[in-house]
C-alpha cells in the first residue's frame, strides 16, 4: 500500500476520534456547568486545558465562559481541532483515499460531512448541547461499525484502527491528567471533602470515557478517585482505557509490514508492558501527574516512529 | 388552423414539444398517426373537441422510444419527482462531484444527472462503432507516423509547419519507440447529431478524456431507481468498462503481470472523483507524483513495505506536468526523471506523450485524409466542415459570417475561449473578431450545427435540451468499446454548450440490443 494512503487513513481516523473525544469532553463540561451554578471561569477553561488550546483561545479575546468555550471548541474554523475542522479533515483525508476504503465507509463519512454542513448553517452555541454531542459520538460509532462490518482485514483497515487507538489513548490520558489530577488532587487522601461535588465530578470523568457502567460492574461500590484512575489506566476490558488502547495498538502493529516497523513495535510493546504489569499503587506512589506526563511523552515517540516507518515520503 | 395532437404521455407530464425543424432523439412530428397510438389519439381527439383530422400534425415517440414513452405514460409525475430526488441524494452521498475552477476554494458541485435516458438503436450504434474503430485506428497510425517516418508530411497531405509548429507536437518524442505503436490507448470522441439526422464527429479527445465515470454512475443510478425499465427493453451493459480499460492497459506492455497505476494530479483536480473511481474499479493504485520516484531510469512507488516497480501508468495529467526535468520545470505534480525512464522503454505511459497534436482543432480537418492515407478506406463518420483561420480565404469567410459560425480556439477545451455566433450579441461578435484577427492561426470555425435534443427534466417540467455523445474507445491489441458512452446535455434553454464546467448535465445512454429490430425509416445517420 502507498505510504501516502497509509498516512491519510491514519489521520482520517485520528481526526474522527478527536471529534468524538471533543464532543465527550464538551458534553461533560456542560453537564458539570449545570451543577456548578457559580459558573466560575476556571471550570469552563478545563476543556481548553485538556486539549491544549490555551493559546488559540486567547487569540479570540473572548471571556472564558462556558458558551464561548463550547462555541470555540465545537465550531470555530480558526481552531484546528474544533469539531468542525476535525470533521472537515476526516472527510478530506477520506476523500484522498476513497478508493482504498469501502464505499460504505466513504458514504458514511460523506453523510456526516453533508449533515454537518447543514448544521453549520445555523450555529447557535446556546443550542450546542447534549443532542449535538450525542450526534457527533453516534456518527463516530457508526463509522467504526461500518468499518468493522465491511472492511477487509488488510492494511487499510489496520491503519484506520491504528489512528483510532493512538488518538484515543492520548485523549484518555489527557482527561485523567487535567480533569482529575488537577481538579481533585486531594481526593486520594481519605479526607471527607465535598462528597457530593466529588461524586459528580468523578462520575462525569467516567461518563466522558463511557466507563460509568463498567465501574459499577467492576467495583459494585461507591465511586472513589483511586478506582477511577485504576479503571481508566489498567482495565484490560474497557475500550477507552490506556491498557486496552495499547493492547490494540500492539496487535495492529503486528499486522503491518514488519521490515520497517521494528522501532514502532518496540516502543508500543514497552508502553504496553508498563500497563500490563503496573498497578495503581505504584502509579500513585510515583505520582499520577508525572506518570501521565511520561505516558504522553511515550505516545509522542510512538507517533513519530509510526510515521517514520510507514508514512514518510523520502 | 391545424390541430396539433400530442400523444398521452406528453400531456400527462407536460412535456414541451421540440420545434418542428429540430431533430429530437425521442420525439418526432409526423403527418400520420402511428397505428399503435390510433386508439389513444381517437380518445384524445374527442377530448380536444374532435374536429377535422385532415390538417393535423402529430407528435409521438420514435419507434425505439415507444417502450419508454409507454412507461412514462403509466408513471405518475409524483413518482418521477420522488425518484429524481432520490437520485440527487444518492449522487450527493456517493460524492460524485466535480470541482469548479475559478470559484472560491474550488467548490465541489454535483453533475446534474437527468433521469430520461438517451436511447440509441442497435443499428445506429453498429454504424458508430465501425466508424469509431476506423477513425481511432487511423489517428494512431498518424501519431506513429509523425513521430517517426512522417510519410504523411512527405506526401504533402498536411503542411509540415502545421505539425512541427504545433505547440502540442512534442519534439522530444521524435524517434521514441512506443510499444505496439499505440499512442492513444483511451480516446473520447465527441459526436453530435445535426437536424439532418446525421452524426458528425465534433472533436477527438486524445489526451486525458474524462467523463466515463459519469457514464457508469448514470447507469448504476438508473438501474437502482428504475429497475422496471430494464425489463422492458434490452439495454446493452456498460459496467465492464473498467475491466476493458485494465485489459487495455495491461496489453500496452509486454511484461507479464505488470504493475499498473493511475496517476492523478490530486484531489483538487476537477475529475478527481473519476480518478478514484476508476482506480478502485480496476483494483490498481491511485498515485500522485509525490508517491513516485525514478531510480536508475526505472519508476517506483513508495509503499508501506518499501518501494515497488511501476510498469504501466494510466496518467490523468497533461504532458507538460509529467516531468519537471523534461517539460514544465514548475510542475510539482509530476515525477522528476519520468521522461527519461519512458524514453528508455522502462515504463509505459497511457496515453503516450505527444498525442495532443492529433486532437488539436487545426489537425481535425485532416482526419478524413488520414483514414484514406493510412487505411485506404473511405471515412465512415462525418467530419464537420471546418474553416481554418490561418488560411486567408477561410479567415475572410469567417470574419464575414461570424454570426452564423461557431469559432473555437485551436487548443481550447472545456467550452472556454469560444464564440457561438447565433447565440452571441453583435458586440460579442465584434469583440471576438478583433481577437481572431490578432492571431488567426489560433482559431478555426465551423457552421453552427443544430445539436439534436432530448426531453430533459428542467425547472418548468420536461423540455427539449441539446445533447452530444462521447463514446470511449480503447486501443489495446484490438480496438474495444462499451456500447454508447457519455451523453452530455446543455441544461440551459437553447444552449449548445454541454461541458460540465459550463452548466451541462449528463444522461444515461442506452444502446438497444440487436434483437429489437428497428424499421429502416428510423435508422438515420447513414
Amino acid at each position: 500500500m502507498l505510504s501516502r494512503v497509509a498516512s491519510h487513513l491514519y489521520w482520517m481516523s485520528r481526526y474522527l476520534e478527536r471529534s468524538e473525544n471533543m464532543a465527550r469532553i464538551l458534553d461533560v463540561t456542560q453537564s458539570l456547568a449545570m451543577l456548578d451554578r457559580s459558573a466560575d471561569s476556571g471550570g469552563a477553561m478545563t476543556p481548553i486545558v485538556i486539549t491544549e488550546a490555551q493559546a488559540e483561545f486567547a487569540e479570540t479575546k473572548l471571556p472564558a465562559t462556558y458558551a464561548n468555550v463550547i462555541a470555540f471548541l465545537a465550531w470555530d474554523l480558526k481552531h484546528p481541532s474544533s469539531i468542525r475542522n476535525c470533521i472537515e479533515a476526516t472527510r478530506e483525508n477520506a476523500r484522498a483515499v476513497r478508493g482504498s476504503i469501502t464505499s460504505e465507509m466513504w458514504e458514511n463519512i460523506n453523510d456526516t460531512w453533508i449533515a454537518f454542513q447543514e448544521k453549520a448553517k445555523n450555529i447557535d452555541p446556546m443550542m450546542t448541547g447534549n443532542e449535538f454531542f450525542e450526534w457527533v459520538k453516534e456518527r463516530s460509532h457508526l463509522f467504526r461499525g461500518v468499518t468493522f462490518a465491511t472492511a477487509r482485514r488488510d492494511q487499510p483497515y489496520h491503519f484506520t484502527r491504528l489512528g483510532t487507538f493512538i488518538e484515543r489513548a492520548d485523549n484518555t490520558a489527557r482527561i485523567l491528567n487535567v480533569k482529575y489530577a488537577e481538579e481533585a488532587p486531594d481526593s486520594f487522601d481519605e479526607k471527607e471533602v465535598d462528597k457530593e461535588t466529588d461524586y459528580y465530578r468523578l462520575s462525569a470523568v467516567l461518563r466522558s470515557v463511557s466507563a460509568l457502567e463498567a465501574y459499577r460492574d467492576t467495583y459494585r461500590d461507591v465511586i472513589d478517585a483511586r478506582r477511577v484512575a485504576e479503571i481508566m489506566i489498567f482495565d484490560a476490558k474497557l475500550p477507552r482505557s490506556l491498557r486496552y488502547c495499547m493492547d490494540e495498538t500492539t496487535l495492529v502493529l503486528d499486522e503491518l509490514p514488519s521490515g520497517s516497523g521494528r522501532i514502532a513495535r518496540r516502543i508500543a510493546s514497552e508502553i504496553n508492558a508498563k500497563l500490563r504489569y503496573g498497578t495503581i499503587d505504584e502509579v500513585l506512589e510515583y505520582g499520577l501527574k508525572r506518570y501521565l506526563a511520561d505516558f504522553l511523552q511515550d505516545m509522542v515517540k510512538l507517533g513519530t516512529a509510526v510515521n517514520a516507518a510507514y508514512m514518510e515520503m523520502h | 388552423m391545424s390541430l396539433v395532437l400530442y400523444s398521452p404521455f406528453l400531456l400527462m407530464h407536460a412535456i414541451k414539444p421540440p420545434p418542428f425543424s429540430h431533430f429530437d432523439e425521442m420525439l418526432a412530428w409526423s403527418e400520420a398517426i402511428p397505428s399503435q397510438l390510433q386508439t389513444q389519439f381517437q380518445i384524445q381527439l374527442q377530448q380536444f373537441g374532435g374536429q377535422s383530422q385532415s390538417q393535423s400534425q402529430t407528435l409521438g415517440a420514435r419507434q425505439h422510444y415507444v417502450p419508454y414513452s409507454n412507461w412514462l405514460a403509466d408513471t405518475p409525475s409524483a413518482s418521477l419527482t420522488q425518484r429524481r430526488a432520490q437520485a440527487d441524494l444518492l449522487f450527493r452521498r456517493i460524492g460524485i462531484t466535480f470541482t469548479v475552477y475559478g470559484e472560491q476554494g474550488g467548490t465541489e458541485r454535483l453533475i446534474p444527472s437527468d433521469v430520461i435516458p438517451r436511447i440509441i438503436t442497435a443499428e445506429d450504434w453498429a454504424y458508430l462503432e465501425r466508424g469509431l474503430t476506423q477513425r481511432v485506428t487511423a489517428i494512431n497510425r498518424f501519431l506513429a507516423d509523425i513521430y517517426h517516418d512522417q510519410a504523411i508530411l512527405k506526401a504533402g497531405l498536411i503542411p509540415r509547419e502545421q505539425i512541427e509548429g504545433n505547440s502540442q507536437f512534442q519534439t522530444k518524442m521524435v524517434g521514441v519507440k512506443v510499444p505496439h505503436d499505440t499512442y492513444a490507448s483511451i480516446t473520447g470522441v465527441d459526436i453530435v447529431r445535426n437536424n439532418d439526422g446525421k452524426y458528425y464527429v465534433l472533436e477527438d479527445n486524445l489526451r486525458v478524456p474524462s467523463g466515463v465515470s459519469y457514464m457508469l454512475m448514470n447507469r448504476k443510478m438508473m438501474m437502482r431507481l428504475f429497475p422496471e425499465l430494464f425489463l422492458r427493453q434490452t439495454v446493452r451493459p456498460v459496467e465492464h468498462y473498467p475491466a476493458l480499460l485494465l485489459q487495455t492497459l495491461r496489453e500496452s506492455t509486454d511484461i507479464d503481470n505488470p504493475t499498473v497505476v493511475l496517476l492523478t494530479p490530486g484531489r483538487f483536480n476537477s475529475a478527481y472523483f473519476e480518478h478514484t473511481f476508476l482506480a478502485q474499479q480496476m483494483g490498481i493504485e491511485l498515485v500522485e507524483g509525490q508517491d513516485l520516484f525514478v531510480k536508475d531510469d526505472y519508476v517506483y512507488m513508495r509503499t508501506t513495505s518499501g518501494s515497488q516497480r511501476v510498469d504501466v501508468m494510466y496518467r490523468r495529467l497533461d504532458d507538460t506536468f509529467l516531468d519537471p526535468l523534461a517539460f514544465n520545470a514548475e510542475s510539482a505534480l509530476g515525477v522528476p526523471g519520468l521522461f527519461q525512464a519512458y524514453a528508455k522503454g522502462n515504463i509505459v505511459i497511457c496515453n503516450a506523450i505527444g498525442t495532443g497534436v492529433a486532437d488539436d482543432k487545426s489537425i481535425y480537418p485532416y482526419v478524413p485524409d488520414m483514414i484514406k492515407f493510412y487505411l485506404n478506406e473511405e471515412p465512415i463518420l462525418n467530419n464537420v466542415t471546418t474553416y481554418q483561420c490561418r488560411k486567408p480565404t477561410d479567415l475572410s469567410y469567417v470574419l464575414a459570417n461570424m454570426k452564423d459560425l461557431v469559432v473555437k480556439e485551436v487548443h481550447g477545451a472545456g467550452g472556454y475561449g469560444m464564440l457561438v455566433g447565433p447565440a452571441a450579441t453583435a458586440k460579442e461578435v465584434e469583440d471576438f473578431a478583433v481577437i481572431v484577427k490578432a492571431n488567426p492561426s489560433n482559431y478555426i470555425a465551423q457552421p453552427t450545427l443544430s445539436l439534436s435534443s432530448c426531453p430533459t427534466f428542467v425547472e418548468s417540467g420536461i423540455a427539449p435540451r441539446h445533447i452530444d455523445l462521447r463514446p470511449f474507445v480503447l486501443t489495446g491489441r484490438e480496438v474495444r468499446m462499451v456500447p454508447g458512452g457519455l451523453t452530455r446535455v446543455a441544461l440551459r434553454e437553447g444552449s449548445l454548450v454541454v461541458n460540465s464546467s459550463q452548466g451541462g448535465g449528463t444522461k444515461d445512454t442506452w444502446v438497444l440490443g440487436g434483437d429489437e429490430a428497428t424499421p429502416a425509416k428510423n435508422a438515420e445517420g447513414k
